[in-house]
This record gives structure tokens, C-alpha cells and sequence, in this order.
């Protein structure tokens, strides 16, 4: 009867969609900040493509969550409006009408998405400036590189934390979703930029096979984080969560998660990457091995915040 | 902050007459819904936009034969540690001065994650409006002195209104009568400040274990995981990030294929 009882917010696809893109927009821009930081010669290629995909993949998501909302006016409500009170939860942080909840993953996702967009915006501009010629803008940019990288780290991590402090019996006692989304992110967000550089081609290997080891890195990572997450839930008594868990490893949608999360985006692009494509990328595996961690990456996400929000009767 | 005011829904006393039910539709004027089928005199089967208490009516079976016929009248259970407070993005949802959690539809937007955080299924998401709703412990009544549509119209005082510590006080008495009389699983759910949640603001007393009312044995907090959750995925970006340097660190040219 208990689980029951328990209303879904019945997110819709917009949201897979943002926490998906959102991801890619972390993942590759930390990839792109770190590569920079330690070679911003030879890297050159591969952090403007980062940097650019970053801003691309970031673009529609202040949208996509502005859609879904019920009164999409007030999207700003977000960040800031004049309240009649202060009481509105634990440290909540009230400066004049803006508000800050560090314990509501939604409100201080809100700030970090408009934080990081504008790290985005300006790597990628100072990246096209520079490629235009103009005096070296490298500090600055390294600059906004790091702040964003944090935050690029934090978009990609809270819709796991987000999901994880909803009473939602798949969600409630688990603790490693935030730690999976950071590596999912990290992962797509890698595999972005090697799929972009191999199809424009004239690449050394070197960036590529690069990239594959630190998308081969975030897999081994996501396969850890994935398997604590189930372990961790499976652990917890109750009936109803047993039961929500169920519904992911042996109910509907076991398929997309098994065939199309495991298999095809952890297990295929590692046996790939370990059987040969990191010592050597060619651009055609590297595609291939890139494109099979991008869908595995969006399907690992959605199969898991559809079965979390199914309502079990 | 004013005393802490509370609602005590004693089951034992409840008839399942549901005139709770149709005074917070009157006086919170709440559209008619479709009813639903429910195969007992319940309906709906959960809180939804426009039914903010809702009387619950189950069978338990003893085994032999013997039923018991149980009903208890629902509500928010206005959590001083309230999920759907926390998870609120935009202050719409607050504390009152009374202590009762309160949605502000002038501030929500439509978010719903409160829909998805409240421990109990109570908050419930009007496509009408846009917005998210649920009992306001009837904010305008109890402002001018009035207490709940629901309390108000309950004839049998199982719904009681008061302040909370007198109210807590008459409820535990209640239970040790009602232990003296034979009933031995009688019992308080949310009236223990000290217990899940801080206590509830909207306490019940039970004939049975919380579970087969449909209530969790030991609500929590969703939020108490934002923590654990964020350290963890601070440790994984180190890894990712430490995973990235060895990736792109120069190791003297042996890298260039």
C-alpha cells in the first residue's frame, strides 16, 4: 500500500533531454579546461570543440525547463520574488528578493545553470576571438575555464542529487545518483568531442585516443557508480523500494537498461576502447565507440528517472 | 514565531460519514471531480488538486473470517520538517507563524518537485491552475480566529483542532484509555516532536500499524541526502578530473601515434 500512496511529478521527456544535454555541456567542458590547462597548444582542436559543444549543449536547457514548467512566466521565480516571508526551509539564503536553497537541489541548480551558461558563453567566445586572431586572451580564458569547470562538474552531478531527495522509492535511500550523472556527463561529454573531431577528420590520433581513455576512465567510473547505486538500494528493506527496483532490473523497462545502458553504452565502448581503439583511434572506431557511449549515457539517465517516477500500485 | 497550532484526527472516533471531506471542498471551493471507483465508499483513491482530505476505508482480515472495517480521514500532515518545503525552488511553499506549510500560488511556478519530495503523496500538481496545491490547513480561517472547514464540520471530534501541546497532551491520554479498554495497538503517528520528520503538526491516532493505513512506518526527510549525495559526487569529480589530467598529461612525446 505504501508505495502507492506516493505522487510522481511526471516529469516529461523535456527534462531527460535537459539532464542528458546538460551532461554533455559539464563533461565536455571540463574536459576541455583540463586538456587546455595542461597543453593548450596541442589541445587546441579539442578544446575549441569542447568549449563550443558546451555552449551548444547548454543552449536549450534554461528553455527546455522554462517549457515544462506550469506557468512558464515565472521561471524567474526561480532565482528571485518578493516574498511575503522568509521561512522558506533550511538555510534558505534571502538577499532582497533572491533567494538560495542549498538544501533544494532545483534552487541551487537554477544559479549553477545560470552561472555555468555564462562560463559557456564566454569560453566559447573567447575561444573564437582567439581563433580570430586576437591578442591573447589564454588567462582570461583559463580563468573562466576553471570557474566553469566547477560548475560544469555541478550541472552534470545534481539532477542526481536532485532525484535523490525526492521521497520516490527508487530515489529515497539511494546516494550514488549524483556520483553516476557526474560520470555519465563525463563520459558523453568526452565521447562528444572525439565523435565531433573524428567526423571533421584531419586529426592526429593523439587528441582522439586521448579522449577515448578519459571517456574509457568515466565508463569504468560509471559502471562502479551504477552498480553501488543498485547494491545500495537493494540493500534497504522496504517493500516498496524492492519493489521500484524491481521495475528497473526485472520490469519494463529492464530491456533499456540491461541492452541499452549496460550492454551497449558501458560494456561494448569499454571491451572496444581496452580491445584497441585507445592505443590506436582510428576516426571510424573512434565514431563508432564515441556514438555507442552517447546513447548508452542518455539511456542509463532516462531509464532511470522513468522507472523512479512510475507510480507502482 | 506564534504557538504552534495543530489538527488531531482520532480514528477511533471517525464514522466514515466523510462530511470532512465535503466542507473543505465547500469552504476551499474546490471543483467536482469524476469520481472514481474504488471498491470501497473512498473516493479518490489519493490526495488530488481538489480533494485536500480525503477519507480512507479499507478491510482487514483477521484470518477466520472476522473483518474489521477501518477508516481514517487523510490529510497534509503539515511536517515540521516538511519535504515539499525544502524542495520547493522558489519560496512559494513556507512555514506560517503558526507553524502549518502553506503554498503561495502566487509565487509557485509549476515545477512539481514538491509533488515528487512529499514523503506522504499529499501534494498534488492542478493542470488548471499550473500550479501545485494542497490543504492550506485553512490559512484564511485560521488567521481570523476560525480552526479548519474539516474540524469544524467533524461530528464525532475526531478531527480536533487546538494548539499542538495541548492538543499532544489529550492525545496521549486518549491512547491510554483506549489501551485500558482492551485496544492494544493503539497507537500516535507524528506526535512525537523527537520522531521522523520532527513531528507532524497533523497528528493521528491509530487503531493499528501505520502500514496498513497507507502511512510509511518511519517518513523521511527527502533531503537529508543532499549532503551524503553531494560529497559523493564531489569524490567522483576528483576521480573524473584526476582521470583527465592522466589522460592529457604530456608523457614526452610517446602519446603522438
Amino acid at each position: 500500500m505504501e508505495p502507492g500512496l506516493l505522487k510522481s511529478a511526471d516529469w516529461p521527456f523535456l527534462i531527460d533531454l535537459y539532464f542528458f544535454l546538460g551532461g554533455i555541456a559539464g563533461g565536455a567542458f571540463v574536459i576541455a579546461t583540463v586538456a587546455t590547462l595542461l597543453d593548450a597548444q596541442r589541445y587546441r582542436d579539442l578544446t575549441r570543440v569542447g568549449y563550443y559543444l558546451a555552449l551548444l549543449a547548454i543552449l536549450p536547457g534554461p528553455i527546455l525547463l522554462t517549457v515544462d514548467l506550469g506557468i512558464p512566466s515565472r521561471f524567474l521565480h526561480m532565482l528571485m520574488v518578493s516574498k511575503p516571508t522568509t521561512a522558506i526551509g533550511m538555510h534558505a539564503i534571502n538577499i532582497g528578493p533572491f533567494h538560495l536553497k542549498p538544501f533544494s537541489p532545483m534552487s541551487a541548480g537554477a544559479w549553477a545553470l545560470m552561472v555555468f551558461s555564462a562560463c559557456a558563453f564566454l569560453a566559447a567566445l573567447l575561444t573564437f576571438l582567439e581563433d580570430r586572431g586576437n591578442p591573447r586572451l589564454g588567462t582570461t580564458r583559463l580563468v573562466i575555464g576553471i570557474v566553469g569547470g566547477v560548475f560544469g562538474f555541478f550541472i552534470a552531478a545534481y539532477p542526481g542529487v536532485l532525484l535523490g531527495a525526492t521521497a520516490r522509492p527508487l530515489f529515497i535511500s539511494a546516494h550514488w545518483l549524483g556520483a553516476l550523472f557526474l560520470a555519465v556527463g563525463a563520459a558523453t561529454g568526452g565521447a562528444a568531442i572525439a565523435l565531433v573531431l573524428s567526423l571533421v577528420g584531419g586529426q592526429t590520433s593523439d587528441s582522439l585516443s586521448r579522449l577515448m581513455k578519459v571517456t574509457a576512465i568515466a565508463l569504468v567510473l560509471e559502471l562502479v557508480f551504477l552498480a553501488l547505486f543498485v547494491v545500495s538500494v537493494s540493500a534497504t528493506g522496504s517493500r516498496g523500494i524492492r519493489e521500484a527496483l524491481a521495475q528497473l532490473l526485472v520490469g519494463s523497462d529492464a530491456i533499456f537498461f540491461w541492452v541499452g545502458a549496460v550492454v551497449v553504452g558501458l560494456v561494448i565502448p569499454l571491451l572496444l576502447q581496452v580491445g584497441g581503439v585507445i592505443r590506436k583511434a582510428t576516426p571510424g572506431m573512434t565514431a563508432l565507440v564515441s556514438a555507442l557511449v552517447i546513447v548508452g549515457g542518455f539511456l542509463v539517465k532516462y531509464v532511470i528517472i522513468v522507472a523512479g517516477q512510475r507510480v507502482l500500485s | 514565531m506564534a504557538r504552534t497550532l495543530a489538527m488531531f484526527t482520532d480514528v477511533s472516533l471517525c464514522i466514515g460519514c466523510r462530511a470532512c471531506q465535503v466542507a473543505c471542498k465547500q469552504w476551499n471551493q474546490l471543483a467536482p471531480e469524476e469520481p472514481e471507483w474504488t471498491g470501497t465508499y473512498q473516493n479518490h483513491h489519493h490526495f488530488t488538486d481538489k480533494s485536500y482530505r480525503l477519507v480512507r476505508f479499507f478491510e482487514q482480515s483477521d484470518g477466520q473470517g472476522a473483518l474489521t472495517w477501518h477508516m481514517m480521514s487523510d490529510v497534509c500532515k503539515h511536517c515540521a520538517q516538511a519535504g515539499c518545503l525544502e524542495a520547493c525552488p522558489t519560496g512559494a511553499i513556507y512555514r506560517t507563524e503558526y507553524g502549518t506549510v502553506n503554498i503561495n500560488q502566487d509565487i509557485c511556478n509549476g515545477c512539481r518537485y514538491c509533488v515528487s519530495a512529499c514523503p506522504f503523496g499529499v501534494v498534488a500538481y492542478n493542470e488548471d491552475t499550473g500550479t501545485a496545491t494542497k490543504c492550506t490547513f485553512c490559512n484564511d480561517r485560521i488567521h481570523n480566529g476560525l480552526g479548519p472547514a474539516c474540524a469544524k464540520a467533524c461530528p464525532t471530534q475526531s478531527i480536533r483542532f487546538g494548539f499542538r501541546d495541548e492538543l499532544a497532551a489529550q492525545a496521549r491520554k486518549r491512547v491510554d484509555d483506549l489501551k485500558r479498554m482492551g485496544v492494544k495497538e493503539a497507537q500516535l503517528y507524528g506526535e512525537d516532536q523527537s520522531g521522523p520528520v520532527g513531528g507532524l503538526n497533523a497528528f493521528f491516532l491509530l487503531l493499528d500499524k501505520p502500514s496498513l493505513y497507507g502511512l510509511p512506518e518511519n517518513p523521511k526527510l527527502p533531503q537529508g541526502n543532499v549532503l551524503v549525495d553531494s560529497l559523493l559526487s564531489i569524490g567522483a569529480a576528483l576521480m573524473v578530473g584526476l582521470g583527465a589530467v592522466v589522460a592529457f598529461r604530456d608523457r614526452g612525446g610517446k602519446g603522438s601515434a
